[in-house]
């Protein structure tokens, strides 16, 4: 196992070299820069500004730069907001995100597994449609009704939460962010699990243990529960990484200092080193996650040999 | 390079005991003769419509599609006039404006079901796209294996990581914002999924009797993909495709929250509900009305999905 | 203390007189203010009734809200407003922004003037200091001015100390720094030769990019000196905490020479973009004092917190602009006017923009300077929806050859495309022309824009300082911000020679004709005028809605109250 991990990181390094040549490319071919404004500026100071983010220079000549400064672990100044640097934003946002997702996720997986759980064991009973149709409520309605709804109900009308900001080690500052971004989670992961607890349970190894007389209970615990992991555990490969690397509408919305928020604004405004910073951060959890769930996989199961 | 459990049968393929038509062993519609293969889904529609909970579905869909296309045309208003004396009115009888004016005086009835017209259309066009794509995908990279896999599959890795909001952008520059791109954009993002589980499916696949029995009859390549793998992959293929359509949808919803989606006065289900999120506390009827119709076909799309691989495994009771 | 309160302009000299009674009379207004609405708080169906007592609140916090991150916290750097609303707080330039957005004394405790009115002599208070202690001399004032023109620090307001001699030349990288027309005569005696007669000058040097800055500490941090561990000051508040795209936490100064008249101890700015959720902090307690609101959200505010939203005339001016480079509009200005005179814009402004005035003119109100109004603006409805299809018939144009051109604009939100789906609408009905919106990304606006490749475009312009230049500029020959590539020689000499005029009442003659040329041109289609838009707590006064929309925290207090 050891070696096939090694192997994969190795391989994440040409992969992540070609995320962020591709993120690099992508920006710089739209059109518009970061300093274009709708004031325009006198050309020595347009120039100058160039110059010293090195906007003037042939495109391969950035790119190279840019790989340079990567290497050294320098994901460069953000051009946007001139008084920091992409590190900085990242480091500030990240812990933020990563918080506010974990969280998300336990009470995903947790409420959600329940549920799928519990669906495909009272299969056919109002105990399936029912929760089954609130999670579902998660996968259908858009996030972005879903949280200013919820800032409504539960902090302008009812006082009982803080409508938004962060406030680190503040647990009634998490719950609305937290639950408006795990309602969707929710319901892909009742249905995941809904689906592949049916398929274990109808195979014909729990029918030899239920053949064979073994408690319900021990078979689900002990027998089926293994191997309806992985659907589940294949879809949150990148369903994590989605998940710490922030939602862009719980943000705003929440006014949450993450990384999300900033990968739509870099975009729109041409930071183009804050977006590939934050891209190759996206993407190194992408394989890390990934690495994650094919190690679990072999956990899972016995005979999953790792090639 | 693959950590999938090789030899294990992995669920929701095809059935594995005989159902009560006679059907070969291991039944699938082409390794059947035409006539097994139309009555395998007719079985297989049989089965969906025994379930209540998929008739309601889809008959809801039917009618929602139906509404649609008939409404706009019944109606005397257009989605584009404003009048300015009935501006964010609610759900009214007077004028025949039964869900009410949006802020520029228009029959709130009228733009929802264009915006349903164009959410549908967007939904139905873009998931055909990614499977499309990502069934070719992942049924070569699973069949053929070895180097290829290795490298179709992490390029999959590497094009989950691809940030999709320039991406749209630059085609939206150099093509102009057409409909069409938005199917082709959002297509071209969401066959990765359908890419990594054919794949899957197409590895467990490659073992079982009957692609020996092809492939010592000498059945190979394309052939063997296209007339053996593929038709067994189409179970899961639909149940995903149809949970691909709702992702879509609210895909595009974002997309037109962030104002890259269909052009005004064109409206779509997911920027009438942004449109009306932002107006949420001072004209509720904005939000409710889209919101409630993209639920609702969104859970159709889900049941359905869900009826489908129930359907397609009688396994399950 | 709300509502459109226009200062008339002092004269001059009188005011450097009037330099210490300023702050007293503030604060004196605002306690017999407070007393006498005392009994008018809380708003009828207001959610939540606030009580609001005549004295002093205790815990003297203010919590108010960013439409954005600003860009920097360098007042030199910063050039959008948010970054503004920070700078007025932590820095104070030779004069300060009074409570109604006129210019005060602020580290220059007077001043005199050259009777060419070309060299002016600025006298820096003693106890003017940093927040590390140091005095605010004279010489970071130069150091500060200095680096605004280098063009190697890239400040995008380089240009608008254009009125101070030697700075464009600077600007456009062919002089020096040093040359710049600032000299330091000693430590508290500032000397600035101007280009030209700036009868606005005071009120530039209100301006951000002119506030001082303390050299050391940016020669050692270089782009860090921001950092609140770093960062020195000589304003009202200093920084104590930044969060990027959520939070900026001042602290009140105790080294500030008015430190003695500043009652919050704490200002909070929370960054939100998305201007419902400023309305719903406002509404669940957290947020005091909003930047914004939803525009289309105004009728719904207003019925449910009544005084608490507050709008006044802001400077800026809302419009289409035409390309004169390229068909239909180059050369054709029947086309012009008949799409200019083709709106109702009463109708529509009160409908979808009833906080905003519907704009006949380019400048907006301004005291002292008389609107050109048009002739077509007082013509019936019928007559001028009779002119417009005439002039759109000479224009070549008719029902079965109608005119097909787009409106582009950015992407701004559902209520701005409503708005131009709205005027296309008429043109539509009126004239039978086909127009459609085309919603483009900002930054790609502003491309196509700068490279004249778009017919009809928004184009919106916000004043910077009280005086038209600031408007008129933009339809210079070949001017940065001349959108549309507008020329006319007659405009140039009319704007060159307000230039030259040191009289005020002159001067703005001079404008309002150049604006009449304009109107003549039909060289673009006004809209409305903007408005601020504030979501204000009844219990928050020590401000005053201003045309140029600048509240510093420094003369805000809160009175007791209960209640949110």
């Amino acid at each position: 196992m050891l070696r096939y991990t090694l192997r994969r990181l190795i391989i994440a390094v040409p992969t992540l070299l070609l995320i962020a040549t591709l993120a690099f490319a992508l920006l710089h071919a739209a059109p518009g820069g970061p300093f274009d404004s709708d004031k325009r500026m006198l050309p020595a100071i347009q120039r100058a500004i160039e110059a010293r983010y090195h906007l003037d220079e042939p495109l391969w000549r950035q790119y190279v730069r840019y790989l340079g400064e990567l290497s050294r672990g320098d994901l460069g100044p953000s051009f946007q907001y001139r008084d920091t640097s992409v590190n900085q934003i990242i480091a500030q946002g990240l812990p933020v995100d990563a918080t506010v997702g974990l969280a998300a996720l336990a009470l995903a997986l947790l409420v959600g597994g329940t549920v799928g759980v519990s669906a495909a064991l009272w299969h056919g009973t109002r105990w399936d449609h029912a929760p089954m149709a609130l999670a579902a409520v998660g996968i259908s309605v858009p996030v972005f009704v879903v949280a200013p709804l919820l800032i409504l109900v539960f902090a302008v009308a009812l006082h009982w939460l803080p409508p938004g900001d962060w406030v680190a080690g503040s647990p009634s500052h998490l719950v609305l962010p937290v639950v408006a971004l795990a309602l969707p989670y929710i319901g892909y992961v009742a249905r995941l699990m809904r689906g592949s607890t049916l398929e274990v349970l109808a195979s014909p190894f729990i029918r030899s243990a239920r053949a064979k007389g073994l408690p319900s209970r021990l078979i689900l615990w002990r027998h089926a529960l293994r191997p309806a992991l992985t659907p589940l555990v294949s879809y949150l490969g990148p369903a994590i990484a989605g998940l710490v690397t922030g939602s862009i509408v719980v943000e705003s919305v929440f006014g949450l200092p993450g990384i999300g928020r900033f990968f739509i604004t870099a975009a729109l405004n041409r930071d183009y080193t804050l977006l590939v910073g934050i891209t190759v951060l996206y993407g190194a959890f992408i394989i890390l996650c990934n690495l994650l769930a094919d190690l679990c996989y072999a956990w899972i199961d016995p005979r999953v040999r790792l090639r | 390079m693959s950590a999938r459990p090789a030899g294990e049968r992995i669920p929701m393929s095809v059935p594995l005991q005989r159902p009560a038509a006679p059907e070969p062993p291991a039944a699938s519609p082409s390794s059947a003769p035409p006539a097994r293969a139309g009555a395998f889904w007719r079985l297989t529609l049989r089965r969906l419509a025994a379930q209540p909970t998929t008739r309601v579905a889809a008959a809801l869909l039917a009618m929602i599609v139906i509404g649609c296309l008939v409404i706009p045309w019944l109606s005397p208003y257009d989605y584009y006039t404003p009048h300015f004396d009935l501006l964010s009115r609610g759900p009214m009888l007077a004028g025949a404006h039964l869900f009410g004016t949006d802020p520029l005086g228009r029959d709130l009835l009228v733009r929802v079901m264009w915006g349903c017209r164009i959410s549908l259309a967007v939904g139905v066009a873009a998931s055909l796209v990614s499977v499309l794509i990502g069934v070719a995908w992942g049924a070569i990279a699973g069949y053929v294996g070895g180097w290829l896999d290795s490298t179709m599959m992490r390029a999959v890795d590497v094009l989950y990581s691809v940030p999709f909001v320039p991406f749209v952008i630059v085609l939206t520059v150099l093509f102009g914002r057409s409909l069409w791109l938005l199917f082709v954009a959002i297509g071209a993002v969401s066959w990765l999924d359908i890419a990594r589980i054919v794949r899957g499916q197409t590895l467990s696949l490659k073992q079982r009797e009957f692609i020996e029995a092809a492939r010592v009859a000498g059945v190979r390549g394309v052939d063997m993909i296209s007339r053996h793998i593929v038709p067994n992959l189409l179970g899961i293929v639909a149940v995903y495709a149809t949970l691909t359509i709702p992702a879509v949808i609210l895909f595009e919803a974002l997309l037109s929250f962030l104002g890259l989606g269909v052009q005004s006065p064109m409206a779509s289900l997911g920027s009438l509900v942004a449109d009306g999120a932002s107006d949420m506390q001072a004209h509720p009827h904005l939000l409710i009305v889209p919101a409630a119709l993209l639920s609702l076909i969104i859970y159709c799309f889900n049941y359905l999905g869900d009826g489908l691989r129930d359907a397609l495994d009688p396994r399950s009771r | 203390m709300s509502g459109r309160a226009h200062a008339a302009r002092a004269p001059r000299a009188a005011l450097a007189a009037r330099a210490g009674l300023a702050a007293l009379v503030a604060l004196a207004a605002g306690a017999a203010g407070a007393v006498g609405a005392a009994g008018a708080a809380g708003a009828p169906g207001a959610p939540g009734v606030v009580d609001v007592g005549p004295t002093l609140a205790r815990t003297q916090i203010l919590a108010r809200t960013l439409d954005d991150e600003p860009r920097s916290l360098d007042p030199q750097l910063a050039s959008d407003i948010p970054g503004q609303r920070i700078a007025d707080d932590l820095f104070e330039g030779l004069t300060a922004v009074g409570i109604d957005g006129r210019p005060v004394p602020g580290v220059a405790a007077s001043w005199q003037e050259s009777a060419d009115g070309l060299t002016w002599v600025f006298h820096l208070r003693a106890a003017a200091r940093w927040s590390n202690g140091a005095p605010v001399t004279a010489g970071d004032f130069v150091y500060a001015w200095r680096r605004e023109v280098d063009p190697r620090t890239g400040s995008q307001y380089a240009q608008g100390l254009a009125p101070i001699a030697g700075a464009l030349a600077i600007a456009s990288g062919d002089a020096p720094p040093d040359t710049l027309g600032v000299r330091a005569l000693d430590a508290h005696t500032l000397r600035v030769r101007l280009a030209g007669p700036t009868p606005y000058l005071l009120d530039l040097l209100s301006q951000q990019y002119l506030y001082p800055v303390y050299a050391p500490v940016i020669r050692r941090y270089g782009e860090q000196w921001t950092q609140p561990a770093h960062m020195v000051c000589d304003g009202a508040f200093v920084l104590r905490e930044h969060v990027i795209g959520s939070r900026i936490t001042l602290q009140k100064n105790p080294l500030y020479w008015d430190a003695a008249h500043v009652h919050l101890q704490r200002v909070v700015y929370y960054v939100l973009p998305d201007r419902n959720v400023q309305a719903e902090r406002f509404m669940a307690g957290q947020a005091q004092w909003t930047d914004s609101f939803a525009a289309n959200q105004h009728d719904w505010l207003a019925a449910h917190l009544g005084a608490q939203v507050v709008n006044s005339p802001y400077f800026g001016t809302y419009m289409l602009g035409f390309n004169f480079q390229m068909p239909p509009f180059r050369d054709n200005r029947p086309l012009r006017e008949a799409l200019v005179l083709a709106i109702d814009r009463e109708p529509l402004v009160h409908a979808m923009r009833s906080m905003y005035q519907p704009a006949y003119t380019l400048m907006p109100p301004l005291p002292g300077y008389v609107q050109p109004v048009p002739a077509w603006a007082r013509l019936s409805e019928q007559a001028r929806h009779a002119l417009a299809r005439r002039l759109y018939r000479e224009a070549g144009y008719s029902h079965t050859d109608p005119l097909r051109v787009d409106i582009v604009t950015s992407v701004q939100g559902a209520d701005e495309r409503h708005f131009y789906e709205a005027v296309a609408a008429e043109w539509r009905a009126i004239l039978g022309a086909d127009v459609h919106v085309d919603e483009e990304e900002f930054k790609v606006l502003i491309q196509d824009r700068e490279l004249h490749k778009v017919a009809l475009f928004h184009d919106a312009w916000i004043g910077d300082y009280p005086d038209p230049y600031t408007f008129m500029q933009i339809f210079y020959t070949g001017n940065g911000n001349n959108n549309g590539a507008y020329s006319d020689p007659a405009f140039d000499r009319l704007i060159d020679a307000a230039g030259r005029e040191a009289d005020e009442a002159a001067r703005y003659r001079l404008f309002g004709a150049a604006e009449r040329v304009l109107n003549e041109d039909a060289a673009y289609i006004p809209l409305y005028y903007y408005a601020t838009r504030h979501l204000v707590k009844p219990y928050v006064r020590g401000w005053r809605s201003n045309i140029m929309d600048r509240n510093l925290s420094r003369y805000m207090y809160l009175l007791e109250h209960q209640g949110d």
